[in-house]
């Protein structure tokens, strides 16, 4: 349709179409410009854009290749059957079901996209303005190379006009050797730019690199539509830190230290002055008798010894009476 | 005659060799023996392709590894006379050896050059043959008719089958002219006769297409072992070839019969679902796991072929979104919509690759990787539909192809979009340029999967620049001199005219009247005084009609019609070979003639203008490209930043080769003779980019000169040539005998005799003299001296 015919019938709102049988209402604002000759091509375009915006689910999210490409195939067939009217109306609810249930991803992976073109975007400027600039230094480098030979040749000229005829050979000579150190400092000069450039193109290379690839994309198992998408593992939030690496300090196994236990030959510590001043206290003593008392219970040499596979003929006896102590000094402990 | 270089006995099928063949074959052998590439440049007209088979003939007989040898050439009357000479030289063989050697030599070039069948060998176009001889000879046609079903085969192709499939032609060479008489008497199909016993032979001939463009290489040149030897003849265009092959020009038109070729191919594949969708559904499942038609039997059988792919892409399933063949065609159809509004530009565009992927994608959702695979899945879709008429799809496999290398160069390409044909058409006309500008890629495979490449030509020079364009390193690089008796050609450079004003084709004063009648002097006088035939080159088309024109007002024309016929080259072919033809014969008949044409067109390449077809050769002004293109610019962009040639370097190289190959025209053999003459002021500092056999020829005092000084010059130099001259003068000079090269190796033995023993005596003497400072020294310890230095000097 033409503009004039789009202003005549839609410029006051929304009208019904004019082509005989279609009741559809159409809007000015919905009406573009066509970009394909093929107006099949053109339609496909569109609802190709509207899929492909919902369906974007990146490569580096399968878990294979071939999954990607069953998701690639997938996506097709719904294009196909949007396109040719066929399923239209469950082809509708799948996408809608799926759009909804995957929104953030769907967000995540078209954040990432944009940001994707506008990283090429900017590389490609730079490399444009690079390439702009290592144009106009070779011509530059050319002129000036011009310039220089038809300075020198005019020296030689003017210095041949002033000096005597016996000189001439000897400045003919001094202003070809000029030339040649010229050449020389320009392949030198050369290098260096050549260089240089390298430099600058190992540094768009590795800003290329540098440019974001990972796919931030917040858990969502196999989402009813999309088949084969990587099982994303949720990582485990760092726990604090901790130096014991689990063992808790202060915690006993087979005992509690009590704050006082009843002996003759300890209690009148307690009131002795001579002692107290000193700092001295008696948990302390406590503390460190249950803890030598005990200490051993922990390590069942048994379990060692089977584990390593080598047998030690002492081994009873040693458990036996490091069990026994512990039983007595324990009951002491218990009954306390 | 046969004489050894080194171990290896060589038979020579002349009585006498040129020094430079002699050396040419020394070379070459050494090349071989090292195992890498090297660049020769050989005078023309110096017998280089017969010194180059008898070399490497010998090597292969001799040695037990007998490498096979890939001879390419440019045209089809080149490929036919290397295999001429290689019979001449395989019956000298076997006279010299007294039996026959078990080889095969087979030359091979398009269906349509070799086709037999009645109908089908009538067809004017090239890709018609192929296409119909295809659908007389595809595996499934052949199907077909076992089922019973009313097809056509191809007779000659069919009897093939009843022969032993290693001999299908007897041992021996075969020209091109010889293979298609075989075939007529037998009833077999040359071409496939050729292309099957390719695995067989020990010399192949070709052009070079077969190796250099991918579409082709591919199916005929994919067996051949990673020993051959690999010539390139006349290779001082090569760079443009493989360039050429790798570039596609897309216009509107092609683009609409591209669109047909989709809406068929969607159309067959609608019937095939409804006849026998199992066949579709085979080939899904094939694309599904990835599965590469490797083991397709017969490789003729393939319709299309594929550009250069990377092997790992090779190796990787097709994607899955035109995995199926309804995908695939409605994406071939979104992407040619999509070029279809590029074509809508209005001034010259010129993009990257990568920007035109991008760009791609945000119009059409189309991604790069499939768009790799596009050639490969077309192939195969269109063997799965067993499509016959191939031709119709022509278009859309250019666009397949265009697709994929679009999809796998980043570097080294270049997309320009031009709305207008030429800089004068008014009627939009829009072309895509889809240029490689890098001839490396092409030729690249050749390299890597051959150990010896021998690039060859009359004119290289400078040698360094092939290397350089064409990414890879030489083991030798040699330029040859050429060894005269007398001096039969005269090159000198005219700078000025009569009135001692420059001459130039420089832009700024190509036009100026005061030119224009010097160059209509210089041909003038040179028509003069020159019998029999006169060739002059022009820098181009549009120059030389201008410059005609201009002659035409000032009365040169008239006066030179007094003494010779003017005949013009045009572009178009059927013209030229017309005015070449009555060139010929008024040179014959004594009346002479004047041959205008163009540095860069089909003359300057491959038409010899020897004896007295070419008495002198004019090249007006130098012949420089047409700079303002806008794919040259953009080669020359990537030369400077990726091979750090300079624009200005390499036009003037470009130019001074063409010029060269100008000059090499007319001087074809030893006992012919020519004047060459280079008319341009700037020719003076570009004679050092002349190949050195030119050069060295060219005298310091004729390297500026006037109109009449070099008209004068020619003149005496015209007078003695026409003196008798017999072979007998040439003897030992510049061509030997066997007694003059077994001399010449006897002189070359003392030489190096003589030079050891020079550096002995220097080591004496130094060593005498150091005794001395020591006083007088003891004979026996003096000895000792000596010993010890020549340790030294092996060591060293
Ligand atoms: S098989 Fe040979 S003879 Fe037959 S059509 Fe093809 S090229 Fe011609
Ligand atoms: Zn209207």
């Amino acid at each position: 349709m033409c503009e004039s015919c789009v202003d005549r019938i839609f410029s006051s709102g929304p009208a019904p179409c004019p082509v005989a049988g279609c009741h559809k209402t159409l809007r000015k604002a919905k009406f573009r410009k066509q970009t394909f000759e093929d107006i099949g091509v053109e339609r496909e375009v569109d609802i190709r854009r509207r899929v492909m915006q919902i369906l974007n689910r990146r490569e580096e999210e399968f878990a294979t290749k071939r999954a990607y490409d069953d998701f690639l195939e997938q996506r097709e067939m719904i294009i196909a059957n949007l396109v040719h009217g066929t399923d239209v109306a469950k082809t509708e609810t799948d996408l809608q079901r799926y759009a909804q249930e995957n929104l953030s991803s769907i967000r995540a992976n078209q954040a990432l996209e944009a940001q994707e073109a506008t990283t090429f975007q900017e590389r490609q400027t730079l490399e444009q303005e690079q390439a702009r600039l290592r144009r106009e230094a070779a011509r530059q480098e050319y002129e000036n190379e011009r310039r220089e030979l038809l300075a020198g040749r005019e020296d030689v000229l003017s210095r041949l006009a002033a000096g005597r005829a016996g000189d001439a050979a000897a400045i003919a000579r001094e202003g070809q050797r000029v030339l040649l150190k010229k050449s020389s400092a320009r392949r030198s000069e050369e290098e260096r730019i050549r260089q240089k450039q390298a430099v600058l193109r190992g540094s768009e290379l590795r800003k290329g690199v540098a440019a974001p690839t990972t796919a931030g994309i917040t858990g969502a198992p196999d989402s009813g539509l999309v088949k084969g998408l990587k099982k994303i593992e949720v990582p485990v939030p760092d726990k604090p830190y901790d130096p014991f690496g689990g063992l808790v300090p202060d915690k006993r196994d087979y005992y509690t230290l009590q704050e006082h236990y009843p002996s003759t030959y300890l209690d009148p510590i307690r009131q002795d002055t001579r002692m107290l001043a000193g700092g001295y206290d008696l948990r302390e003593y406590y503390s460190r008798t249950l803890l030598e008392a005990f200490a051993g219970l922990g390590c069942f040499l048994d379990e060692e010894l089977s584990e390593s596979g080598s047998l030690d003929a002492s081994k009873p006896v040693a458990t036996q009476g490091a069990a026994m102590a512990a039983a007595t000094s324990g009951g002491n402990a218990s009954k306390a | 005659m046969k004489f050894f270089i080194d171990d290896l006995p060589v038979l020579f099928p002349y009585p006498r060799i040129y020094p430079e063949q002699y050396a040419y074959m020394c070379d070459l052998k050494k090349t071989l023996d090292a195992g890498g590439h090297c660049v020769l440049e050989m005078p023309s007209g110096t017998g280089k392709t017969v010194s180059l088979l008898s070399l490497i003939v010998a090597y292969q007989q001799h040695y037990p590894e007998h490498r096979k040898l890939i001879y390419c050439s440019r045209t089809m009357s080149e490929i036919e006379k290397a295999l001429t000479e290689l019979k001449a030289l395989m019956k000298y063989r076997e006279g010299q050896l007294g039996h026959t050697e078990d080889f095969r030599a087979l030359g091979l070039t398009s269906r349509k050059n070799l086709c037999l069948h009645p109908s089908v060998k009538r067809e004017k176009s090239g890709t018609v043959v192929d296409a119909r001889c295809r659908s007389l000879t595809a595996g499934f046609v052949k199907e077909k008719k076992e089922r019973g079903e009313d097809v056509d085969l191809c007779i000659y192709h069919e009897n093939l089958d009843l022969l032993e499939p290693h001999n299908l032609v007897p041992t021996g060479v075969f020209t091109l002219d010889g293979l298609i008489k075989y075939g007529e008497q037998h009833k077999q199909c040359p071409y496939f006769s050729a292309r099957r016993m390719m695995p067989f032979c020990n010399v192949i001939i070709y052009s070079y297409h077969y190796l250099l463009d991918p579409k082709i290489a591919e199916r005929v040149s994919r067996e051949l072992s990673k020993d051959c030897i690999v010539v390139f003849d006349e290779a001082h265009n090569i760079d443009n070839v493989c360039i050429e092959s790798l570039s596609i020009d897309i216009t509107e038109d092609s683009l609409r019969k591209a669109t047909r070729g989709a809406s068929n191919l969607e159309r067959k594949i609608e019937e095939l679902k409804s006849s026998d969708a199992e066949k579709l559904q085979n080939e899904y499942t094939k694309l599904v796991e990835g599965l590469r038609e490797a083991e397709q039997a017969r490789e003729e059988d393939q319709f299309i072929s594929n550009p250069v792919l990377p092997d790992d892409l090779l190796k990787e399933a097709v994607p899955g979104n035109i995995r199926r063949a309804e995908h695939f065609v409605s994406f071939l159809k979104r992407f040619i919509e999509y070029l279809k509004t590029r074509m809508k530009v209005t001034h010259t565009i010129s993009e990257t690759p990568p920007s035109f992927l991008t760009h791609l994608k945000d119009l059409t959702y189309i991604e790069r990787k499939p768009l790799r695979f596009c050639a490969e899945r077309l192939t195969s879709l269109v063997r799965t539909l067993e499509l016959v008429n191939i031709e119709d799809y022509q278009p859309l496999q250019e666009v397949a192809t265009f697709a994929t290398l679009v999809a796998t160069y980043d570097k080294g390409f270049c997309l320009i979009l031009e709305p207008f044909e030429s800089e004068t058409a008014t009627v939009p006309n829009p072309v895509l340029h889809f240029t490689c500008l890098d001839a490396a890629i092409a030729i690249k495979p050749v390299f890597d999967r051959f150990s010896s490449v021998i690039i060859t030509s009359g004119t290289l020079s400078p040698l360094e620049m092939y290397p350089k364009m064409l990414g890879f390193t030489t083991v030798l690089q040699e330029s040859y001199s050429m060894t005269l008796a007398r001096r039969s050609f005269l090159p000198m450079i005219v700078t000025r005219g009569s009135d001692q004003a420059q001459v130039s084709s420089g832009f700024q004063i190509r036009n100026d009247p005061g030119v224009v009648r010097n160059y209509g002097n210089l041909v003038l006088e040179f028509a003069r005084i020159t019998p029999d035939g006169i060739v002059v080159f022009f820098p181009s088309y549009l120059y030389m009609e201008s410059i005609i024109s201009m002659w035409q007002g000032m009365g040169i024309l008239d006066s030179i019609w007094n003494y010779k016929l003017i005949l013009v080259e045009t572009p178009d072919a059927q013209e030229s070979s017309l005015a070449l033809e009555t060139y010929r014969t008024a040179c014959c008949n004594g009346r002479g003639a004047v041959l205008f044409c163009v540095a860069r067109g089909k003359v300057s390449e491959g038409i010899d203008f020897d004896h007295h077809y070419g008495r002198a050769v004019l090249c007006i002004g130098v012949p420089f490209q047409y700079t303002e293109s806008r794919i040259l610019k953009a080669r020359l962009e990537f030369l400077r930043e990726n091979y750090r040639i300079r624009e200005n370097d390499f036009l003037s190289f470009d130019a001074m080769r063409h010029a060269a190959q100008c000059l090499g025209r007319v001087l074809r053999g030893k006992d012919d003779y020519g004047v060459m003459v280079l008319a341009d002021r700037r020719f003076q500092k570009k004679r050092t980019q002349l190949p050195k056999w030119i050069s060295q020829a060219m005298l310091e005092s004729e390297t500026n000169l006037s109109t009449d000084m070099a008209v004068a010059t020619a003149k005496s130099f015209l007078r003695t040539m026409a003196q008798p001259f017999k072979a007998k003068d040439q003897e030992g000079i510049s061509t030997w005998s066997l007694a003059d090269l077994e001399r010449h190796l006897a002189k070359q033995r003392q030489e190096e005799d003589r030079m050891k023993r020079e550096t002995l005596a220097d080591a004496q003497a130094n060593n005498g003299f150091h005794r001395n400072g020591a006083g007088i020294a003891d004979h026996d310890e003096f000895d000792d001296g000596i010993d010890e230095d020549l340790v030294m000097l092996d060591a060293q």
